[in-house]
């Protein structure tokens, strides 16, 4: 809302400068957007009014928050002859030179009108320079005047040319189906029964509350006109506004709520105005048509109430000054006041509404600041805070760097790496229009922009929510090209490879205590052979896949903007899963050894296609049952080339024996390390090295 | 040579031999022994010399202290002269020291993780539990139960994203999720439904709109919810924690400053601006001469927000607020563009503390 200076002063005497007024509303409620200095010593300021005050989108509006903030009286407009802002005294009638008939009173339950012969002329220039300044553009004097009032008191106006409006009728109606109407803009538009109109006997004529129609427009050759001052719901407005998306003056004011008491009061100040101009006389009395008048909002102020929500004692005197100043009717009571909101303050709807005007102008910055009490040990946090933060203290000092992408994605990229993706139905861009089924898109993304940047080495992970049909789960994703190792002078560095990833996802596993197992993947994203499958391995949730590690598939890489020779190695895992499997361990220190222990490394060659894993597994079984008890077992070498056959392996094991209650002997170590490698021989045919 | 009287050549005898034992020891330790033999405390040739004094006729006693305190001063000097030498030769095995020595990978938190740690923990220190909610929302918490009805203006001051499939509703709730959370006070909705006061919570996540990528907006960010409900809790509270909050995150010389705006879910509401603390408040370019700098939105909450989640509204009152971690970031930081925090350049990320 643009609010020129000298129009304000009209409604309050203050000598204040912009500057004062744009202060002092600017710690009232009224955000300023900026103040410009205007010839003649004129200045405009420019607020920002917020969706509860439809009433200060206008200059009277905002003349009450300055009166009260300056304690200044307001000059209402009046019909008293040296009235500065004067009203024409009209009498009011149900019906004269035009009919009014409201269809739908839920709709508009007040609608007022007045008949007028003019002859139109551009407006003065004092009048053409407040509504420019005020950011109108000037057409003609009744439109003129009608846009000033709107301006002024808050209330839309409409002129139609008498002459156009068939019957002499009004009529206040729904669209018809199918019904449609050319607006002031020149645009057809087609109408929908929930939108209501402005019709004659024929058709629509306006769009209650959002434009008129061109058909009755008022032009150079308009003798006659009807000037509307209507209330129409807000609701509805608003609906039919955002329908048609026609955004105007009139429907903005509308659509936050109208003053239902102004209607009478717009037209005698247009009349006024009109005459002033010489642009034209009434031709008759005011027609209301308002059958059921709506009774005042009665509200009561408890002294203690204001005191307790503020945290500060406001002075009776003040209060009072306040409420009275924004033009609420206020008598005191017992425990404090009985308040009547005015018609124009739609927002005042209970006690705290009132507390809130109190507030304001009695100054959030006299409030003492005070700390709230702690009475009781606040409950624990979520239990996602630490767990999240637990990823954080493992994958950093592995080297990877946290990163933080959008939760939506381009449905191109996240075709790659699900089918079922959610879309967003009114998204911002094909680039947002996908909710990410997985965070891996969104690191590849962020891995590429680094590529592009002449980053070789980029290490990154994320911890963030995935959408799919089922709902969201939060997961950790990880993404790493080029060296695995630190660049240093005493030997180049190693290349990432698949199990690099692989040891995050162990090392994540290990840190939640989740035991979990590696199978083949087939993801469609990842190079086939080197992507692995995360299994739950044990306890209630065994077998429930909690994510992938893998090497990314060169042609998603491409399609992402990646170097094609770039090894992007990838995992992520469910957190919401980490944490259910979580084993529920003793948190007791379990003591150590104090017998010692005893190494032995056991070479054996079988075929290369038998996963380590098996080897482990029969290593275990027959390590249940040895002599020596089996403590751990280690794969510490692979080997192929000279001395092995075409198609063989030669594995190293490196398996440890100590027994919790005595120092072992040779014997007992040999003999089990001999039932060892007969079970290899037994079930893999292994050949001792 | 320890039997030599004390005496100017005896002196000049003694620090000679010095130098020349000194010469033939091979080992750190040899030179050890013959420092000892020569400064120790007892049985040292200054040590007998320092003896003799106390012995000697009052008339010889001045004489043979000069000459006691001149060896020992020469043979000192000539010891630290040597341990320096001997520190400044290379020893074997040596490296040269100078080059680059390998540094452990060690990665780094997001500089919007550090800013909501910091928040974080500022805030458990005054009391606050740190609460989740989802990210995909119905309408009911988002809105309705937030004093918005479907009609309210208010809901065209977020422009929201709706799916275009439902996820099902969360355990115990009745409405099919349809879209994302426009702001973190859905968690609020929810925290209330399953808790009595008195409350005290902060509820950071991300939150989405439909607002265009550009220098100071992106259509997913991140927010800070605050809420505390209980018996007489007043605006003059609320002004207190966040005046508390703000001498923590940008200064202890931070004033603050609520200007009266507008929130459906809060009545009163305000905005909240912390003195600039790059002039502290005398107006430079960072607070576009104004000396302010707005940081969140706030106010007491409404009693349609108690009664849609079932609380009395008369035995309670509390406060909430809103803060854009993103906010805070860009103006700890002085960050340019808000996007960077969304690219994750390494060359950004690695900016900003471990």
């Amino acid at each position: 809302m643009r609010l020129v200076l000298s129009w304000l002063k009209e409604f309050v005497d203050i000598d204040a400068s912009a500057d004062d007024v744009a202060g002092r509303l600017g710690l009232r409620g009224f955000e300023v957007a900026s103040v410009e200095a205007l010839a003649g010593g004129d200045a405009v300021i420019d607020f920002e009014i917020t969706a509860n005050r439809p009433d200060c989108l206008s200059v009277l509006g905002l003349a009450r928050e300055v009166a009260t903030a300056f304690d200044r009286p307001l000059r209402l407009p009046s019909t008293d002859a040296d009235a500065r802002v004067r009203l024409a005294e009209l009498p009011v009638a149900r019906a004269d030179g035009v009919r009014v008939t409201i269809e739908d009173e839920e709709l508009c339950p007040r609608y007022a009108a007045l008949v007028a012969d003019v002859s139109l002329g551009p407006s003065p220039a004092w009048l053409a320079a407040r509504l420019e300044a005020a950011g109108v553009r000037p057409i003609s004097t009744i439109v003129d005047v009608t846009n000033y009032v709107n301006l002024e008191i808050g209330q839309p106006m409409h002129a139609f040319d008498a002459a156009r409006i068939a019957g002499g009728e009004i009529r206040v109606r729904r669209a018809k189906p199918g019904e449609t109407i050319t607006t002031l803009d020149g645009v057809d538009r087609k109408l929908d029964p929930d939108m209501l109109v402005i019709a004659d006997r024929d058709r629509a004529q306006a769009i209650a509350g959002v434009m008129g129609g061109a058909a009755s427009e008022v032009s150079a050759s308009t003798t006659r006109v009807v000037f509307e001052s209507a209330y129409f719901k807000a609701t509805s407005v608003r609906r039919t506004s955002k329908r048609l998306g026609l955004k105007t003056e009139a429907s903005t004011r509308f659509e936050r709520g109208a003053d239902i008491g102004a209607q009478v009061t717009a037209i005698q100040r247009a009349t006024a105005l009109m005459e002033r101009l010489g642009a034209g006389r009434p031709a008759g009395s005011i027609v209301d048509v308002f059958p059921r008048p709506r009774p005042a909002v009665a509200l009561h102020l408890r002294r203690d109430r204001l005191a307790r929500l503020l945290g500060a004692a406001v002075p009776d005197g003040d209060t009072e000054r306040i409420l009275g100043g924004l033009g609420l009717g206020v008598a005191r009571a017992a425990d404090g006041w009985d308040v009547v909101a005015p018609t124009f303050r739609v927002d005042l709807l209970r006690e705290v509404d009132l507390i809130e005007e109190v507030g304001r102008h009695y100054g959030f910055d006299s409030l003492e600041p005070r700390f709230p009490p702690l009475t009781e040990l606040a409950p624990p946090p979520d239990a996602r805070v630490a767990r999240d933060q637990l990823v954080r203290r493992v994958l950093m000092p592995a080297g990877l760097s946290e990163a933080i992408t959008f939760g939506f994605i381009e449905a191109k990229a996240a075709e790659l790496f699900a089918d079922d993706a959610i879309r967003v139905t009114n998204p911002l861009s094909g680039k947002f229009d996908t909710l990410r089924p997985s965070l891996l898109p969104g690191l590849v993304d962020a891995v590429a922009h680094n590529r592009r940047h002449g980053r070789r080495d980029v290490r990154l992970f994320e911890v963030g929510t995935r959408f799919a049909a089922a709902g969201e789960t939060r997961s950790v994703g990880v993404a790493w090209t080029g060296a695995a190792t630190i660049d240093h002078w005493s030997g180049a560095a190693r290349e990432v490879d698949f199990f690099d990833v692989k040891g995050i996802a162990e090392h994540m596993a290990a840190a939640f205590r989740v035991a979990v197992r590696f199978e083949p993947s087939r993801a469609p994203y990842l190079v086939a052979g080197q992507a692995a499958a995360i299994v739950v391995a044990d306890g209630a949730e065994r077998g429930a896949p909690l994510g992938l590690a893998g090497v990314l598939a060169p042609n998603v890489a491409d399609a992402r903007g990646l170097p094609r020779q770039d090894r992007v190695c990838v995992a992520e895992l469910d957190l919401d899963l980490l944490d259910r499997a979580r084993a529920i361990a003793s948190d007791a220190a379990v003591p150590l050894a104090r017998h010692p222990f005893v190494v032995r490394d056991l070479s054996i060659v079988v075929a290369e296609t038998l996963p380590a894993e098996i080897i482990r597994g029969t290593i275990l079984t027959a390590g249940g049952r040895l002599p020596a008890p089996l403590v751990a077992s280690t794969f510490f070498d692979r080997y192929q080339g000279t001395g092995v056959p075409e198609g063989a392996v030669s594995v190293s094991v490196r398996l440890t024996f100590q027994a919790p209650d005595r120092t072992l002997t040779d014997a007992e170590v040999n003999q089990s390390v001999d039932k060892v490698l007969a079970a290899l021989v037994r079930e893999h045919g292994a050949i001792q090295r | 040579m320890s039997e030599l009287p004390p005496s100017e050549d005896a002196v000049a005898a003694h620090v000679a031999a010095f130098e020349r034992e000194l010469a033939a020891a091979k080992a750190g330790r040899d030179a050890q022994t013959v420092r000892d033999r020569y400064l120790g405390r007892k049985n040292s040739i200054v040590a007998s010399w320092m003896q003799l004094v106390g012995g000697a006729p009052p008339d010889a006693k001045k004489t043979i202290g000069r000459y006691a305190n001149e060896l020992k001063q020469a043979i000192e000097t000539r010891w630290k002269a040597y341990e320096q030498s001997a520190r400044d030769r290379a020893p074997a095995g040596a490296v040269d020291i100078t080059l680059p020595g390998r540094i452990p990978l060690l990665g780094r938190r997001h500089p919007l993780t550090i800013v909501r740690d910091r928040m974080e923990s500022i805030f458990t220190r005054m009391g606050f539990t740190i609460v989740e909610g989802p990210e995909v929302e119905d309408e009911w918490h988002c809105f309705d139960a937030l004093n918005m009805p479907a009609a309210h203006p208010a809901r065209d001051m977020q422009d929201t994203l709706y799916l275009a499939s439902p996820m099902p509703p969360l355990a115990g709730d009745d409405d099919p999720r349809t879209m994302l959370r426009t702001h973190t006070s859905a968690v609020q909705i929810r925290y209330m439904l399953t808790h009595q006061p008195p409350v005290r919570i902060v509820a950071p996540g991300k939150v989405y709109r439909k607002d265009d990528l550009d220098l100071t907006h992106t259509p997913n960010f991140t927010q800070m919810e605050g809420l505390v409900v209980g018996e007489g809790i007043s605006l003059a509270d609320l002004k207190g924690t966040l005046l508390a909050f703000g001498r923590d995150m940008f200064g202890d010389r931070s004033r603050i400053r609520l200007r009266p705006s507008f929130f459906p879910y809060t009545e009163p509401s305000a905005e909240v601006d912390i003195s600039c603390w790059s002039c502290d408040g005398a107006g430079c370019a960072m607070c576009k001469r104004s000396g302010w700098i707005e940081i969140l939105g706030c106010g007491m909450v409404h009693p349609a927000v108690f009664e849609a989640v079932g609380y009395d509204a008369e035995k309670y009152t509390g406060f909430a607020w809103g803060i854009g971690i993103e906010r805070v970031a860009i103006l700890r930081y002085q960050v340019e563009d808000i996007r960077l925090f969304y690219e994750n350049d390494l060359r950004f990320l690695e900016q900003f503390p471990y």
